[in-house]
């Protein structure tokens, strides 16, 4: 691998927050819940989403209307998850920068999974409308694929390690 | 009498086989953590929106009713992948204090959850969301993101899992 990375692991993990994560008792669970936890409401409101795209559930509103309630939270969610992602990554950041199923996580998964985000969020006042366009479905089908392929990376990291 | 129902399921041939071969356990969690995800981020969201800070232009009701299926799917698979990965060590978990606790806080917030689903539409009828409503949903999202930190909180304490 390359070893810049590996250096900038190296000095990342040996900085006081990432030691203090790594090396206290109770600190790293709590870290864990906050990534969780930003997930969840990351997660959540992404996949609600894409299902109305998909014209799955009931139908009280359009999915532009329920994408106009959830917007914010998808995005605190987001930033949730990164804190604490982050967190989690600094605490052993060296073994993480070698392993495949991280890189495939964060280098290919989540960049090709959040574009295609932030496309169907654009699009949203065009495709959330009564009659969903196919493609918008499509769209919708494509990322929940994507978050699921990026579950899969994440659980796969300690098969690799 | 729980022990030897603890021995039983571990030795169990489809409780061992889904244990023990990689990419079925591999599966058994990414199912266990999106449909955590789910789960947590559908009655996040509709927590929020009774404690007044998400999505006031929409009206509770109409949004719970789109997100309750989502949260009761999410709980569906989420407790089966769960009692799957519980049967693989069975009898280690039974007598397991940090278990308990996880069990119990997730038994209080799906009570919570029940009690937030089975009241929005009364809330919404009135003019303006009840205090107690708020505390409510407050507690329900506390438990929830208490539920998380619970389960990370069993392999930290306890090393099982």
């Amino acid at each position: 691998m390359d070893s810049s990375l590996v250096t900038f692991g190296s000095w990342l993990q040996n900085r006081s927050f990432a030691l203090a994560v790594a090396t206290s008792d109770w600190a790293y669970p709590f870290v864990q819940a906050t990534h969780f936890t930003g997930l969840s409401l990351w997660v959540g409101t992404t996949v609600a989403t894409d299902l109305s795209l998909l014209g799955m559930g009931n139908q009280y509103q359009t999915p532009l209307q329920l994408f106009n309630v959830l917007f914010v939270w998808n995005w605190v969610g987001f930033c949730i998850a990164v804190l604490g992602g982050f967190l989690l990554f600094s605490a052993s950041a060296a073994t993480y920068l070698i392993n495949p199923a991280f890189l495939t996580k964060l280098g290919v998964l989540i960049p090709m999974a959040l574009m295609l985000h932030i496309v169907i969020q654009r699009k949203m006042r065009e495709w959330g409308r009564q009659e969903t366009p196919r493609v918008a479905r499509i769209a919708g089908l494509v990322e929940l694929l994507f978050w699921i392929s990026v579950v899969t990376a994440a659980v796969s990291i300690p098969y690799f390690g | 009498m729980l022990t030897h129902f603890g021995e039983a399921l571990q030795d169990n041939s489809l409780i061992v086989m889904l244990n023990s071969v990689g990419w079925m356990a591999a599966t058994i969690e990414i199912v266990h953590y999106f449909s955590m995800f789910v789960l947590v981020g559908s009655i996040a969201v509709i927590d929020l929106r009774v404690m007044g800070l998400a999505g006031q232009q929409q009206s509770a009701t109409k949004l719970a009713q789109r997100l309750f299926p989502w949260m009761w799917a999410g709980m569906a698979l989420n407790f089966l992948s769960g009692f799957v990965m519980f049967g693989g060590i069975a009898a280690s978990y039974i007598p397991d204090s940090t278990f308990h606790m996880k069990m119990e806080v997730i038994l209080a917030a799906v009570i919570f959850g029940i009690i937030v689903q089975w009241k929005v539409p009364a809330w919404d009828r009135l003019p303006a969301m009840p205090k107690g409503a708020k505390i409510i949903a407050a507690i329900s999202l506390l438990l929830w993101v208490g539920a998380i930190l619970a389960g990370n909180e069993v392999p930290a304490l306890s090393g099982l899992g």
